[in-house]
């Protein structure tokens, strides 16, 4: 039997380049993941510091050999949250890092800005369609802050490796 | 370019313990990858930055696509969504589907049937049942047959891309994935959980839960060689791995 995180669901399956997104796992979500992801690397973005994370998580990275990645960031509110997203997109704009879980701690309003970032800037979704899978995640509730800074964000300064683009991102 | 100043290097991703050298070979790559973008594979999504709109090597996407109501990705190649209306049309080309599966006893749109055609998509109606006739209501639950039925196509990679949608892609999605997830060994709360998330305000109906919870997922035959290798891979607990 297995415990998939909270509000887990793949972001990018259009490809052999797989995104998943989540909330925190827990213990009882581990055999899932090192079962049926085959994860490469996992990102948090949340704000809990690396003294904070559970003494069993880290085993199981370390356990699993997932590279971890730690993008420190409150809410969208923070002064770095725009940099903390283009952090973010390059590490999704790199095909060596996949297969790639993003988790916060509930899998709501973070990931959903995350996701609704790589759905405008990489995929050109409209933004209505955002909101809409935005508050399918966060069960209805409105994260006018979140929508707003997705609408309003634009990358300033990201550089990647045309070489290793995801196959979902076209050129 | 230097190598030191740019955006790479200062990539300000905290890394966890750093102490951890099996995990931690990043830095090093890290460095590496700063040598590598001194050569001539750089591309930039910037809008006020000094590659403009028109460079070729701008991925910022440009042409705006509208996902259907309650559009979501499964699995891989694998979606869900309510029904597809033509401004959805340039989306759906996007993923390349195969198959749509259609889960409600009504006929889907004309412009959604002409747009199958013409994409030379398979349409296959999951739900309608000759022996339902005029009691047959959308409100109703799936019939057991029709969730076999629509699993029948889940289960054969020859299928995928593959769409499941139905008027709202609410409910009979709801039950089918769920059904889907049970077959996958997902826990009983984990199926309701994710049926729950796309049924809006109102909330989820029980009855569709008991319809997750009742099914028997022997009754869904699943040929090794013809399934998706998620599929097999969940069923098979990671063995399939090596």
């Amino acid at each position: 039997m297995y415990i998939p995180p909270l509000n887990f669901a793949p972001i990018i399956n259009s490809s052999n380049d797989l995104i998943y997104r989540s909330g925190f796992p827990m213990p009882l979500n581990y055999p899932f993941i090192s079962e049926t992801l085959h994860l490469k690397t996992i990102i948090y973005i949340g704000e809990k510091t690396e003294t904070d994370l559970p003494i069993e998580y880290k085993n199981f990275i370390k356990r699993e050999k997932i590279q971890f990645y730690y993008i420190p960031m409150e809410t969208t509110m923070d002064p770095n949250a725009q940099q903390n997203m283009e952090n973010m997109l390059k590490l999704i704009l790199d095909k060596r890092n996949y297969p790639i879980l993003m988790h916060s701690n509930k899998g709501k309003h973070r990931i959903g800005v995350a996701a609704g970032i790589i759905r405008k800037i990489l995929q050109g979704w409209c933004i209505s369609g955002i909101y809409q899978e935005y508050s399918i995640f966060t069960g209805n509730l409105k994260g006018e802050v979140d929508l707003e800074f997705i609408t309003g964000f634009m990358p300033t300064n990201v550089k990647v490796d045309k070489r290793y683009l995801p196959e979902f991102v076209k050129l | 370019m230097t190598t030191n100043d740019n955006s790479v290097s200062s990539i300000n991703i905290e890394k966890g313990y750093e102490e951890d050298e099996d995990n931690y070979v990043l830095d090093e790559e890290v460095e590496d990858n700063t040598n590598k973008y001194t050569n001539n594979n750089n591309i930039y999504i910037n809008i006020n930055g000094k590659n403009n709109s028109n460079d070729a090597n701008n991925i910022l996407c440009k042409n705006t696509v509208v996902p259907p109501l309650n559009f979501c990705p499964v699995e891989r190649y694998l979606y869900r969504s309510g029904q597809p209306s033509p401004v959805n049309f340039p989306f759906l080309d996007t993923l390349n589907l195969k198959t749509i599966i259609w889960l409600s006893n009504e006929d889907p749109q004309d412009a959604l049937l002409d747009f199958c055609e013409l994409s030379r998509i398979e349409l296959q109606f999951a739900a309608i049942s000759p022996e339902g006739g005029e009691d047959d209501n959308p409100w109703d639950g799936l019939t057991e047959h029709s969730i076999i039925n629509a699993l029948e196509t889940i289960v054969q990679k020859k299928n995928y891309p593959l769409l499941v949608c139905c008027g709202m892609g609410r409910h009979r999605t709801g039950t089918v994935i769920g059904c889907l997830r049970r077959i996958m060994k997902w826990n009983l709360a984990s199926c309701s959980e994710e049926y729950r998330r796309f049924t809006g305000s109102r909330g989820g109906r029980i009855l569709v839960e008991l319809l997750i919870e009742a099914f028997n997922t022997d009754l869904v035959e699943i040929n090794e060689n013809e399934a998706p290798d998620w599929l097999l891979n969940a069923i098979n607990g990671g063995k399939d791995k090596a």
